[in-house]
């Protein structure tokens, strides 16, 4: 009894009229790709009727247009590599795909900007800026496959919010399709702006319920020159939890600071058949990368931390490689899912100083539900990931148990004065806990937003809130 | 240094550095400058410079040790075997050998140390070989390095072949450099493509060099024998001609049992059941494009409904998603399967080197542009993981008709 | 025991590009490591002198910029360093750069057992090992998996096509490793602040005694004659249908029509 009209004929033949029908699909083996991303569990997958490749602004305009006329529901697509079920077409109908916006339009590197169309993957930003000297400081986990676009609608974090904040923080401009057909470009490339609202922010972590994003304008910044990544390895997780603040009293901002428990280094050792340092000693990680633009600076920086580190008892200061200690911080979603293919991946956030509350509860509702976890947190900003694993429990008890388990759970975090995601979006997974957690007029506002711009509900539906 | 920049001369204007295939000139101070070590005296840059301001000096200039290269007559393959069986690589040897000979008018012979293994000797002529030096000794039984290596020498030093051929076995990287390092000679590993320089009748030895990126001809001018080695699968054995006669000449050489400084304890032999890759027909290669390690089995499917076996590039092995007896490349196997499947491989050229003597190349990749499409006989552009389970579907259809 | 660990700084070759239009490298930004092998070879080392006692000695030949990955391997825990450079070892070859390091391991003195990684990543030629212990004279295995040392006997497990070789040997030996030997470990904060300040030791051609004939180009039997871009197949043909499955048929169908399947 879905308010939505199924797609007919007719609109696929008005669809191959804008598009030209190469970029028009029905193959049935096609539309099974789109009918999940990152999201393993077949309870959140659904099959689009059609899927669709535009080549620009103007043709995603045009579709959306005609998606009001039919009241068909689109659903925006980058690079499928969200965890929150975000791109999957809840309620069927057009799933809009933007590989094709592949194209960079400009690097400034003198007023220190990039423009680029909405399909460039992050990776290709992150290396034409690098060429350049230059910096873009975005930098969530999956930049080798996520896209520009898909970053700017879940305001994806990653590793370097720390010091540079999240993609929000580097948005000059937003040129969108807004959920009527129109094109507009949001924001400007001010330093200081008081005109108005800022609506490119508000586009900004939307998840594709306001407009579809299709090109933005980023800032870039000077590409630091030297720089040393320190492995601090604790055997007392309250030792390690220690140091990150201890670091920024200290006058010292990290360009990133992670945190790795024991069964993350081990899953991850296990995952990527490498041999980690303390894997087997209880040891837990924490890994600090210092930036600077010369030597001496950062030996000095170095001298300050790894003395911290001896101050609150790491049992070893080293220096953490590419080749292993990144590359499993790196593999930690993919080793969970090598444990176990159903795992649901927690993205809470915190108060950086509530980060030790919450992993002195965890351990309590492991035991108290019976589910295994594994544990990586961007510990500099308070972003935790719980991987929460299915392992061999049946079905029907796994979503039970996990229903009671992120109960107690965010109602902790609720209670720290956290919330539910730090980086991936609520998407279509955790629509329940967010009406059940939100502060009810503060949801009724983002509704009313919502059906200003886009009364009819064509936009990326069931996402965020029903 | 055998190349100058005259600094008067230069404009820096750069064209040098990008001419240099070995990254050996860097700019320094508005002026090309050569970094000596990277520097090989190929000249690239010399013919490169607008302003004539490089120079190449002559190197023959500088005095150093000739050998009489007139004395040194034939072409030498050495056959390996292991527990009484050649190895492929050998035979292989022989059909390059053999052009190297007649191009030379020179004889080809092959050589075989071991012991019970006279009748490998036939083998070796039937596959080409005008005669066969046979060290034939229960000393020799097993590999040994100093053994092998003082045998080979002495054999060298009394016959004086011009060419020495090695198989790029484990041994033949141990046995050959040992051999040139005596000698005093120069060697040139993993050859690719041997021929004669009509002027100067040297070998030319042409090698991947940075990786495949650039290919290399060496020559050794003035030192013997020219000795190179060569992995197996870059040539085709010759069809065994059963009545071609040779001459088996059985040699003695005389190695001191305390210049024998290894003794072998025991070989620990490891199941063969791992998958061989190198003789297989059908390869499935896979490259970044395959995402992440879960989706391997889609192309294993595959793998298992052809008949073949997968292989893989090496991000993918660096990875540690698959072991590295199954990387294809530069620094993994070279094959030449009847039919290669890439599988979201971009083709790197380091990749390309492993595996472009396939007989039939097919490569599926998203991306239009990817230099795979390039060397395919048929070329997919899409993706993969969606093409693999559709095309495994059909083949097993097609199997079952 | 002393240990001298051989060791070459490459460019990292997973991330060499070409030029597809003058086919030449872009070298640009492209980070010089410690070749990877030759890493297993400094951690075997500093195995060895945990359990026997002893001096670990890394050296290296290259240019100036190569003292980085002797800081790195000090960073580790290497106990000394030597760089060998010289305008006049450029060009060298194989040989010529085994007679140069076999110089310079002459002039350390005493020295116990030579580790190498079993070849560069850069020139891949596996030959600098075996043909530098040639040039000492003393016993090689290459392709090392294993190593034990018990007073002056060495029992070595070596990497065969089919299997391993148990080889027992005496010192001193130089052994070439592979990378399943072991695991590199990592460099300290204080060791790599500490390398970072070390002004490493560098010996010029003047310093080791060897002839000129026999270094760089000149000592080099090899010449390189032509380099040029690899051949390449030519252009075949794209295959392309209405759906994945029709192009997967016409596929198919190709090769069936070639007898291939």
């Amino acid at each position: 009894m879905s308010k939505y009209n199924a797609v007919t004929p007719e609109l696929i033949s008005e669809l191959e009229n804008i598009l030209g029908s190469r970029y028009v699909s029905t193959d049935p083996d096609k539309l099974e790709v789109y009918k999940t991303d990152e999201e393993a569990n077949p309870k959140y997958h659904h099959l689009p009727e059609v899927v669709i490749f535009p080549g620009n602004a103007e043709e995603v305009a045009a579709v959306i247009r005609l998606a009001n006329k039919y009241i068909v529901p689109v659903t925006p697509r980058g690079a499928g590599t969200g965890l929150a079920g975000g791109a999957i077409p809840v309620f069927g109908g057009i799933v809009l795909v933007l590989d094709r916006l592949d194209k960079i339009i400009e690097i400034n590197e003198d007023s220190l900007y990039v423009t680029a169309q909405a399909g460039v993957r992050t990776s290709v930003i992150q290396e034409e800026a690098k060429k350049r000297g230059l910096l873009y400081a975005g930098d969530p986990c999956s930049s080798e496959s996520c896209q520009i676009g898909g970053n700017v609608a879940t305001n994806a974090g990653g590793n370097r919010a720390i010091k540079y904040g999240t993609t929000r923080d580097q948005v000059y401009i937003v040129e969108v399709v807004t959920p009527q057909g129109d094109i507009v470009s949001l924001g400007s490339r001010l330093a200081k702006k008081s005109t108005g609202y800022a609506l490119e922010q508000l586009l900004v972590g939307a998840e594709g319920t306001l407009g579809i994003v299709t090109q933005v304008t980023l800032k870039l910044k000077p590409l630091a020159t030297h720089s040393m990544d320190l492995l601090a390895i604790f055997t007392d997780i309250d030792k390690a939890l220690s140091l990150p603040n201890k670091i920024v009293k200290a006058g010292i901002t990290p360009t990133s600071m992670e945190f790795m428990d024991n069964k993350a280094i081990q899953s991850c050792a296990r995952y990527l058949k490498i041999d980690l340092p303390y894997t087997d000693k209880k040891g837990v990680y924490v890994i600090v990368t210092l930036e600077g633009f010369n030597e001496d600076d950062v030996d000095q920086q170095t001298a300050i931390v790894d003395e911290l580190c001896t101050e609150v008892g790491a049992a070893e200061v080293l220096v953490a490689d590419e080749e292993r200690v990144w590359k499993a911080r790196r593999n930690f979603a993919e080793a969970a899912r090598a444990d176990s293919l159903v795992y649901y991946a927690e993205d809470i956030v915190v108060p950086v100083d509530k980060i030790s509350d919450l992993m002195k509860k965890l351990p309590e509702l492991e035991n108290k539900y019976g589910i295994a976890t594994t544990t990586a947190a961007h510990i500099g900003d308070g972003n935790i990931h719980v991987n929460a694993l299915k392992m061999n429990i049946p079905d029907e008890v796994w979503n039970d148990t996990l229903g009671e388990f992120h109960k107690e759970l965010y109602g902790f975090i609720y209670s720290l004065g956290g919330r539910l995601s730090g980086e991936h979006g609520i998407g279509s997974k955790k629509i329940k806990e967010m009406e059940l957690f939100t502060n009810p007029l503060e949801l009724k506002i983002m509704k009313a937003v919502k059906s200003a711009l886009d009364p009819q509900n064509i936009l990326n539906p069931g996402k965020i809130f029903n | 240094m055998s190349v100058t920049i005259q600094q008067e001369k230069c404009i820096g204007c750069g064209t040098c550095t990008t001419a240099c295939p070995f990254g050996a000139i860097e700019a320094n101070e508005g002026k090309a400058a050569i970094n000596a070590v990277n520097c090989t005296a190929c000249g690239a840059c010399v013919r490169s410079c607008p302003e004539e301001a490089i120079v190449q000096k002559d190197a023959n200039n500088v005095q150093r040790e000739k050998v009489d290269a007139g004395m040194y007559k034939g072409v030498w393959v050495y056959l390996e075997q292991f527990e009484g069986n050649l190895r492929r690589v050998g035979l292989e040897l022989l059909a390059p050998g053999r052009n190297l000979a007649d191009e030379l008018g020179e004889e080809l012979a092959a050589v075989i140390i071991g012991h019970n293994v006279e009748s490998l000797a036939s083998k070796a002529i039937a596959s080409g070989a005008d005669r066969v030096y046979l060290v034939d000794d229960k000393e020799y039984a097993t590999y040994n390095n100093d053994n092998y290596t003082l045998a080979l020498t002495q054999m060298i030093n009394e016959h004086k072949p011009n060419v020495l051929l090695l198989g790029a076995t484990n041994d033949g990287r141990e046995l050959g450099p040992r051999i040139a390092s005596k000698m005093g000679t120069g060697l040139c590993a993993d050859c690719t493509n041997l021929g004669i320089d009509p002027e100067t009748k040297l070998v030319a030895w042409t090698r991947p060099a940075f990786g495949g990126n650039i290919m290399a001809t060496i020559f050794c001018p003035d030192q013997r024998p020219q000795m190179g080695t060569v992995r197996g699968k870059v040539f085709k054995p010759a069809e065994p001609d059963e009545t071609r006669t040779g001459e088996i000449v059985r040699a003695c050489p005389e190695v001191s049992r305390t210049a024998i400084r290894t003794k072998l304890i025991e070989i620990l032999k490891i199941g063969d059941n791992a998958c061989n890759i190198e003789e297989a027909e059908i390869i499935v290669g896979c490259g970044r494009g395959i995402g992440k390690r879960e989706n391997l089995k889609l192309a294993e499917e595959l793998a298992q409904a052809l008949g073949g076996v997968v292989g893989a590039s090496r991000p993918i092995v660096d990875s540690e998603w698959i072991s590295s007896l199954q990387q294809v490349g530069q620094t993994g196997k070279t094959v030449s399967p009847k039919i290669y499947i890439a599988c979201g491989i971009s083709g790197a050229i380091q990749h390309l080197a492993g595996m472009s003597s396939a007989d039939i190349i097919i490569a599926i990749n998203k991306d239009p542009d990817a230099p795979i499409f390039k060397i395919a006989d048929y070329g997919i552009v899409g993706d993969v993981l969606e093409f693999l389970p559709i095309l495994t579907d059909e083949v097993r259809k097609l199997k079952a008709n | 025991m002393n240990i001298v660990v051989c060791v070459k700084q490459v460019p990292d070759t997973t991330e060499v590009k070409v030029d597809p239009q003058n086919h030449t490298l872009v070298r640009q930004g492209i980070p010089a490591i410690v070749s990877p092998f030759d890493k297993n070879a400094l951690e075997e080392a500093l195995k060895l002198r945990e359990k026997h006692g002893g001096k670990v000695t890394v050296i290296s030949m290259g240019p100036n910029q190569a003292d980085a990955a002797l800081k790195e391997c000090l960073s580790i825990g290497a106990d000394d360093a030597v760089l060998i450079s010289d305008a006049a070892f450029s060009g060298a070859d194989t040989l010529a750069t085994a007679r140069t390091l076999a110089a310079a391991i002459r002039k350390l003195g005493k020295v116990d057992m030579i580790l190498c990684g079993k070849q560069a990543i850069d020139g891949d030629t596996a030959q600098v090992g075996p043909e530098l212990a040639e040039q000492l004279g003393i016993a090689v295995v290459t392709y090392v998996a294993k190593i034990e040392v018990d007073g002056n006997v060495v029992t070595i497990q070596r990497e065969h096509e089919e299997g391993y070789m148990v080889l027992e040997t005496k010192l001193p030996v130089l052994a070439t490793v592979v990378k399943s030997i072991n695991v590199p470990r990592l460099a300290t904060i204080k060791g790599r602040m500490k390398a970072n300040k070390t002004q490493i030791a560098v010996w010029t051609a003047n310093d080791i005694d060897i002839d000129s004939s026999l270094i760089g180009l000149n000592g080099s039997p090899t010449r390189v004659h032509r380099v040029f871009a690899p051949p390449q197949r030519s252009q075949g043909e794209m295959i392309e249908g209405t759906t994945t499955r029709d192009t997967v048929n016409k596929l198919l169908g190709k090769l069936t029509d070639a007898k291939l399947i």
